[in-house]
């Protein structure tokens, strides 16, 4: 056996043996309904947890939100023209001059508790960045974050908190390592990079009312010939492989056999059932029809809030969660013609806005409101200036909102971009490439760090997470946790 | 077996027995020669020509949207074809191809558009790359997807110009011919003002005309959105400036869109990207995750020369002379087994068909679409997005490898695996669906091999020679006998052989050493 198969094996068996320990206490009946009684549970003393919610595509956050003082709607409406929302109908954040996009109202009551921080102009640097020193940098000059406006390339810089797109582990990942979790990042979103580390992947648990099991081979499946097969998978998967990734299969698998013992029950809980918490479901009722859940990340984010609520058998007081939404990449159709506040956009947003403010109820609910974080990431932020087709092309500095109990909200954080086409925040110059695409004026590391600090990482531990963080000097987090 | 394995959706007993007669070379020649693989069903282009009032689809029953809009009778189309249709090879080519130049039905939506599409990719499987290239840009289906349909010089939408560049033909970094970056770092290949001037370069192109809507057709001088053909040029959204594009190609001022997209082709063709680019993806989609670099330039070189042995015409991009040098070489034929860094995990699409096929099973696809498809993210013809459903690039957790199939491979994936196995084999698949035209169902025959039932270990290694091509290692070997040998005429007087089978089929095709093809 080589090197790497033992230190990802010794990983394995702390991640295992730490969240095995009390299985059969864990699924005892009515660990969740313990939560029904509406006190501030016990473990939330010490638990803290991060929901990452990832928008592929690419958020076009001028849109999600809008500055609403006269001068500046000014500018925005001037250039954004068919695509501008018309300023009666923003959602107002009182207190700062800006509005929310209309189809995220559900969100009005968490700003106006004041645990929602909008944080502006924030995207993927190798360092603090200026106009004169990106136009001035060569195409290849490590200043530069690698491969701008590409998609899978800002997504990896995002999920990885780097600035080289070759960076092969997310910084969920690396910052579950640091401060050893017992799961690795929980995603509920499929096997994105920003839970990898160099020897796990993200653990991926499927929807609520599926089967995180395999039929026939289950802790319950007791029959001598369903015995007997799955002693004969076990030995399969014992073997060693002549290929390296055959390794990481077997021990994927193996994984998975252990965390579907564990987890199972609760993965497959939907709303009203036996195990279920009335206070989740009741933040979720908007969303919940004939029993299920009904938007995407709805779905997703009830699975958290459950898991957040049976820490009991989900195990460890730290815990990284990952979701995502898909098709924000609105380069055409962002809007019906004529309708702004109809459109691709608007759905988007809508089932966004919905599901993180019923899963923020859900954690208020449960008196944990001040121990989860939820925060959005997305690929770049789009064109200030609209294409031919009711759409926005590939940018980079990007809005992005952080919701939670802890969050110091009611306020805005980073600088909003210079809404001027060619000017201080736009990589443009030339008239060919007036787009409007801002520099950032945050690093994805910066933001990164303050939600990891929060988490309880310290300065030492942020440094070996993010390594691009000491470029920013004494700058390394914001004020919003 | 490895090669039917690598050029078919997966081995049968008789098609091993084929190849090893035939010998290997000539079994590709007869291979390419074959071109019986259409996609036939699914409605027309009426979807996009009703002016009535309403929807389309009202009063049309509860399977319109799924027969005249979605991909879903294609994907009947793609399995029946993996699992019966002899032009093995060239389908296997046409899915890689279709990973590659990605369209998908989140987005757009008309059964006939896609149905022309994929034929498209099936006929070009070994014709020649700038063809597959020009018919993409040049489809509708495309050109709504990626807004390059009624795209107006004036504001031009970049979509489609940036996918073209980093998807479908030179990626986003300098590579040498060996498919590595080059000096080990990414080195832009372009940068955002050539990405502009391809947008530029191919504004004014709007759909076949045929299309129709009650509101008539927007913008002005553009047709109405239909699938039924080439998009067609419309001079006066066409941009005339002089545009520089990549490998010193200029599209001069005035030129007409045609030609803009000839120079288009022609620039990315003569970028020493490309035969890299596309050769190393096609070495990952048939092959294996981690080619050599030496293996990655020998293709890489047929690509350039279009000709491999006595395969391919001598044009660049020749798609024949590339596949047979993907096939061909000594890597593919194993003589890096043993090399740590060889295999590759099944894509589950393959898995899907690969056990079907091997168990003599026949299946309408209709099984395979939202449920196992959906389950293990490979939901043929519905990519989350143009990046496919995972890149090629994705780490492998624990080596210093990657795993394109690793990017949907999870936890609940390795169980969902297992649990297609039971679906197949415990609970007998599924009947045929009274709403599935000529609908078969997704059903295995186990009697083939009930015959050999009697005796546990003759059968498991029957099996595993026929899923592995060698016996299973001698530990597990002896769990899986036992587990096998539990079904006796006393546990089941009746269906104990069959039962038999059952078992040794999902341990066999449930093993790593069939998921993980070497």
């Amino acid at each position: 056996m080589k090197t790497e198969d033992l230190v990802m094996n010794a990983a394995r068996r702390r991640w295992l043996l730490r969240g095995g320990a009390t299985l059969a206490g864990a699924l005892g009946a009515g660990t969740l309904g313990n939560l029904l009684l509406n006190a501030t549970p016990a473990y939330a003393a010490d638990y803290k947890a991060l929901v990452c919610i990832f928008l592929y595509g690419g958020n076009d956050g001028m849109n999600m939100i809008v500055p609403s003082d006269d001068a500046r709607y000014n500018q925005y409406a001037g250039v954004r023209t068919g695509l501008a929302i018309p300023k009666a109908s923003l959602t107002p954040l009182g207190g700062v001059s800006y509005g929310l996009h209309p189809a995220m109202a559900a969100l009005g009551t968490a700003w106006t508790n004041g645990h929602l921080a909008p944080v502006f102009n924030v995207g993927p640097l190798a360092q603090p960045l200026t106009k004169a020193q990106y136009r001035a940098a060569t195409a290849n000059s490590p200043i530069l974050p690698s491969s701008l406006f590409s998609h899978s390339d800002q997504q990896i810089l995002w999920e990885t908190g780097s600035s080289d797109s070759l960076t092969r582990t997310g910084w969920g990942g690396r910052a579950s390592e640091a401060l050893a979790t017992v799961n690795p990042v929980i995603s509920v979103a499929g096997t994105a990079r920003f839970g990898l580390t160099a020897l796990q992947t993200p653990l991926v648990l499927p929807g609520p009312g599926s089967t995180f099991g395999a039929y026939g081979l289950q802790a319950s499946d007791t029959w001598a010939p369903q015995l007997a097969r799955k002693a004969a998978i076990d030995a399969l998967y014992a073997q060693s492989q002549d290929v390296a990734i055959g390794d990481t299969y077997t021990a994927m698998q193996r994984d998975a056999f252990a965390m579907s013992a564990r987890l199972s029950a609760l993965v497959k809980t939907q709303p009203g059932e036996a195990g279920a918490s009335a206070v989740i479901d009741a933040a979720f009722a908007s969303l919940i029809v004939g029993g299920k859940v009904t938007t995407g990340l709805g779905q997703q984010l009830y699975q958290v809030a459950k898991l957040v609520a049976g820490n009991a058998t989900v195990q460890g007081n730290r815990q990284i969660f990952f979701a995502s939404m898909g098709g924000f990449d609105t380069h055409g159709n962002q809007i019906v013609t004529g309708s702004p506040l109809e459109g691709d956009h608007a759905r988007l947003l809508k089932e966004l806005g919905d599901a993180l403010a019923a899963f923020y109820a859900a954690m208020q609910g449960l008196g944990l409101g001040s121990a989860v974080t939820s925060f959005t990431q997305s690929d770049f932020g789009r064109t200030f200036a609209p294409n031919n087709s009711t759409g926005t092309d590939h940018a980079w500095g990007n809005q992005h909102l952080v919701l939670g109990g802890a969050v110091k909200g009611g306020a805005t954080y980073g600088t909003y971009p210079d809404l001027v086409l060619g000017g201080n925040n736009d990589v443009g110059q030339d008239t060919w490439e007036l787009q409007g695409r801002w520099i950032p004026t945050t690093a994805v590391d910066q933001y990164a760090a303050t939600l990891l600090g929060w988490f309880g990482a310290s300065d030492g531990q942020l440094d070996a997470v993010l390594p691009n963080l000491k470029n920013f000097g004494s700058a390394r987090k914001l004020a919003f946790l | 077996m490895r090669l039917a394995d690598q050029a078919t959706f997966g081995p049968t007993e008789s098609l091993v027995t084929t190849i090893q007669a035939q010998g290997i070379s000539a079994w590709i020649a007869a291979q390419m020669a074959l071109n019986s693989s259409r996609y036939t069903s699914g409605n027309g282009g009426e979807v996009h020509q009703y002016t009535g009032s309403g929807d389309f689809c009202d009063g049309k029953g509860t399977t319109c949207w799924r027969d005249w809009s979605s991909t879903e009778p294609l994907v009947w189309d793609f399995y029946r074809n993996a699992l019966t249709q002899p032009d093995q090879l060239r389908q296997r080519v046409a899915f890689a191809l279709q990973q590659i130049v990605v369209v998908n039905n989140l987005e757009v939506s008309g059964t006939y558009g896609f149905r022309l599409y994929y034929n498209n990719l099936i006929d070009n499987a070994f014709g020649n790359y700038r063809q597959v290239l020009k018919k993409v840009a040049l489809s509708p289906v495309m050109g709504d997807f990626l807004n390059s349909a009624n795209n107006d010089k004036a504001a031009p939408n970049e979509n489609f110009a940036r996918e073209l560049l980093q998807l479908f033909s030179i990626g986003t970094c300098e590579l040498n011919p060996d498919g590595s970056l080059k000096a080990g770092a990414c080195t832009a290949t372009y940068s955002n003002d050539i990405v502009r001037s391809y947008a530029y370069a191919m504004t004014g192109w709007t759909y076949p005309a045929g299309g129709a809507t009650p509101w008539g057709c927007w913008p002005a001088g553009m047709n109405c959105r239909y699938y039924g053909g080439d998009m067609i040029p419309v001079a006066s959204y066409h941009d005339a400036n002089e545009r520089k594009l990549l490998s010193g190609v200029t599209v001069a001022a005035g030129t007409a869109a045609a030609p803009a997209m000839e120079s288009v082709l022609d620039s990315l063709m003569a970028h020493p990207n490309m035969a890299p680019f596309i050769g190393k993806q096609l070495i990952q989609h048939l092959v294996g995750s981690n080619p050599s670099a030496a293996y990655v330039t020998r293709v890489a070189s047929a690509f350039n020369s279009g000709k491999f042995q006595s395969f391919g015409t001598g044009v660049k991009g020749d798609l024949a002379a590339t596949v047979a040098a993907v096939l061909l070489d000594a890597e593919a034929r194993g003589d890096t087994l043993g090399s740590r860094n060889a295999g590759k995990l099944r894509e589950p699409a393959q898995m899907f068909t690969g056990v079907l096929r091997a168990l003599n099973g026949q299946s309408d696809g209709d099984a395979l679409s939202w449920w196992w498809g959906d389950a293990l993210r490979q939901h043929i013809f519905r990519p989350p997005s143009v990046f496919n459903y995972y890149p090629p690039d994705y780490p492998v957790p624990g080596t210093s490898l990657v795993g394109p199939t690793f990017g949907i491979h999870s936890a609940n994936a390795a169980l969902e695996r297992l649990n297609y196995l039971a679906y197949l084999l415990d609970w007998g698949g599924s009947t045929p669906s009274a709403s599935v035209p000529s609908a078969v169902g997704t059903q295995v025959d186990l009697s083939a091999f009930v015959t050999d039932a009697a005796d546990a270990a003759k059968l498991v290694d029957r099996l595993s020679l026929l899923a592995l091509g060698q016996a299973l290692p001698a530990t597990p070997r002896q769990k899986v006998i036992d587990a096998v040998s539990w079904w006796t005429a006393k546990t089941d007087a009746t269906n104990w052989k069959t039962n038999r089978v059952k078992a040794a089929a999902y341990l066999v095709f449930g093993s790593p050493n069939y998921q993980v093809l070497r």
